[in-house]
């Protein structure tokens, strides 16, 4: 055995040596590895300034992973930017990681490492609205920390201290909705979804929106999130003359649904679908003609032609080539660049004051000329804000797909709080 | 009317085959070798992967339906040799020792696919129109496929001199050692072909659901009531109690609020076990 042990270490086996080299080849990386897990990003140059502590909460591992790497890739990429700019009013920007591991009642425990350990100025990440009610506690009631939710979500998180950056079910609904009944002619609306709190509340508004533009909703009906069979459900499209599906079920639910829709001939017998987080992720969970002709609405695609948009895809592809992690609407890379720039704003704002109620003042007012999509603004007293909002279409040509922007509408309001 | 009668049958049939064709592995090898494999789904998940790998790899597709039962169960047998085998004595220890294989199998694919879902296509996609009605042609296929591979099985378990072997084991394996019959040898074989079928069955149904790691946990609870449901000891019993389970869920939505459909096939399942703790077509394995 021990001989065995002996040649391994000879042969190229771990040895510590080798372990050293390649710990010490990430930290020159810019790594560290936090005095109890978490991950830190410290600024480039050192400099006699004190670094201002951005700490991310996100869901590293788990089955949120694809979002929260995202997240963490797009904080990565920005505060480098602000960094290599010489950061805000001087002062570097440093960044330390906590995962929250899809779950969160892992979260809370590593949440208040951030606050108490590492005393974050300001907490940004979270992805799903469980995550978000189990960690605002700990960051922002007992914490009295700034806390930054970046994901597109249902709504009605209105506490003090808290900004959310992404879309709002309004900023969704409110043009795509009166599109598909007055232009698409669209008029009898089914709601298919997962059980949860997401479309529970979004089917709520959208519901409203249809009724108000005068379409009917056929059904709204929740099944278990893993669901692989819909027939009954596609008979039930299929005998209410559904013209339009407003789908809110997710992964792995989805794609069994959308394949038994299309083999149903549901599309070619002239029907539409529509879904609200389909963003450039989602082109690759379908084959190309089951996604053709699918409506979106988000704050950002990467279609868009705009030039600052264009350039700031440009540079995140070049920080992070051949990436698994885009940088797209639907798994909050947009709030997340958002959420750090609107801190950044604020802090120009209060004069490098960090204090909690300096900063949230700061914010409630701050404004955006330039990010993914378009600027952004603070609605002010209602911790939510304006943005730009694209319809979108997908188009198949071959067995590839890409969504064709359909229509811009600028600085739409988030009708919260 | 008869059109959608006739829809409701060939969809409640597609998902039962899906069914049957996953809990056919699951239930070969805890007929046979008395231990359940809790790995099943991940084999399942690893058939689905090569499919993913050859599409692209941007082969023809088939390849995927090929090579997957043939890598996945070259998979089975190396693990059998090496592991599996170990656990014969103590099922209770197989269940735990072969679900800690399934979560590395599953944390493994997770990390390759970034934890993204990945979509395949059908080797054949389309349809064929009967009257004013489409089948897919992919889900009529899959049909057939799994009524070849149980009649295959069949056949291969009951007019095979192997099959004879296997069946001898199960029934007495020290007399079947006393005859001359290598046990050893039998159930790394059974193991093996039980993990070609999931391989086969996850590279069929993976055009239907999406490539996920998770994707193999959903149909390992219900392959697990199938096989309680139908019986452990025989061929037939556990494809007939999948079918059963599959031809649950697929109705009872039809019935009942989709959510309260996934409990109510456990209870039905349940009280039915209650009732008839040997299953459908338990003889029992003592």
């Amino acid at each position: 055995m021990s001989q065995e042990y002996a040649t391994q270490r000879q042969s190229g086996g771990v040895t510590r040596r080798r372990f050293l080299t390649g710990a010490s080849a990430l930290a020159s990386a810019g790594w560290v590895a936090g005095s109890a897990g978490g991950w830190l990003l410290r600024p480039e140059r050192a400099s006699a300034a004190t670094p201002i502590k951005v700490g991310i909460a996100t869901d590293i591992t788990g089955a949120l992973a694809p979002f929260g790497n995202a997240n963490w890739q797009v904080a990565q990429f920005v505060v480098t930017e602000i960094n290599q700019q010489g950061g805000i009013l001087g002062q570097p920007i440093e960044l330390r990681l906590e995962d929250t591991a899809s779950d969160p009642k892992v979260a809370i425990g590593n949440v208040r490492k951030l606050i108490q350990e590492y005393r974050a100025d300001v907490v940004l990440g979270g992805i799903t609205s469980a995550m978000r009610q189990a960690i605002k506690d700990p960051i922002v009631n007992r914490g009295r920390t700034l806390y930054i939710y970046p994901q597109l979500y249902e709504g009605q998180e209105c506490t003090k201290h808290l900004y959310c950056t992404g879309p709002t079910p309004a900023q969704q609904c409110d043009e795509l909705i009166p599109y598909l009944i007055k232009k698409q002619g669209r008029k009898r609306f089914a709601m298919p979804s997962a059980n949860y709190v997401w479309p529970q509340l979004l089917n709520k508004y959208a519901r409203k929106v249809i009724e108000a533009h005068g379409g009917e909703v056929v059904f709204e009906e929740y099944y278990p999130l893993d669901q692989p069979e819909y027939s009954a459900t596609i008979a039930k499209i299929r005998d209410g003359k559904v013209d339009c599906v407003f789908n809110t079920i997710i992964p792995p639910g989805l794609q069994p649904f959308v394949k038994q829709l299309y083999e149903s001939g549901f599309q070619r017998d002239g029907g539409m679908i529509s879904c609200l987080y389909y963003d450039e992720n989602l082109l690759n969970y379908h084959p190309a003609q089951e996604m053709d002709g699918l409506f979106s609405c988000l704050d950002y695609f990467q279609s868009i032609k705009d030039p600052f948009s264009e350039g700031l895809q440009e540079r995140y592809n070049k920080m992070f080539p051949g990436t698994k992690y885009l940088f797209t609407a639907g798994v909050a890379s947009t709030g997340m660049y958002r959420g750090i720039k609107f801190y950044e704003a604020a802090v120009k704002a209060t004069n490098g004051d960090l204090s909690r109620e300096a900063v949230s003042a700061a914010i409630d007012k701050a404004t955006l000329a330039s990010g993914p999509g378009g600027g952004a603004q603070m609605v002010p007293g209602k911790m939510h804000c304006k943005m730009n909002m694209y319809v979108a279409r997908c188009k198949a040509e071959g067995n590839k797909t890409h969504y064709d922007i359909i229509g811009k509408y600028d600085m739409v309001d988030p009708k919260e709080c | 009317m008869l059109e959608n009668v006739v829809t409701f049958a060939f969809d409640i049939l597609s998902f039962t085959s899906v069914m049957v064709l996953i809990v056919l592995g699951l239930g070969v090898i805890a007929s046979m070798m008395g231990i359940f494999n809790f790995a099943h789904g991940e084999f399942v998940l690893l058939g689905g992967y090569t499919a993913f790998l050859t599409q692209d790899a941007g082969l023809n597709p088939w390849w995927g339906i090929v090579l997957a039962p043939l890598i996945v169960g070259l998979i089975g047998l190396l693990l059998e040799r090496s592991v599996i085998q170990k656990f014969y004595a103590t099922p209770i220890i197989a269940m735990l020792g072969t679900y800690a294989i399934g979560l590395v199998i599953r944390e493994i694919i997770r990390s390759l696919l970034g934890g993204h879902y990945k979509s395949v296509s059908e080797p054949w996609p389309g349809f064929f129109t009967v009257g004013r009605l489409d089948f897919s042609i992919w889900r009529t296929l899959i049909i057939a496929i799994t009524v070849s591979v149980i009649i295959v099985s069949w056949l291969l378990l009951t007019k095979t001199a192997i099959g004879l072997r296997i069946r001898g084991s199960l029934e007495n394996p020290m007399l079947a050692r006393a005859c001359g019959i290598s046990t050893g040898q039998l159930y790394t074989l059974t193991f093996a072909y039980g993990s070609a079928l999931a391989g086969l069955a996850g590279a069929l149904i993976v055009p239907l659901y999406q490539l996920s790691a998770d994707m193999g946990l959903r149909f390992l609870v219900q392959g697990f009531l199938s096989v309680m449901l139908g019986g452990v000891g025989t061929f037939e019993g556990p494809v007939v109690g999948a079918a059963a389970v599959g031809a649950l869920a697929a109705s009872l939505p039809w019935l009942v609020l989709p959510v309260l459909a996934d409990p109510l096939v456990f209870l039905i399942a349940l009280a039915f076990v209650k009732v008839r703790p040997q299953g459908f077509v338990g003889k029992g394995r003592t």
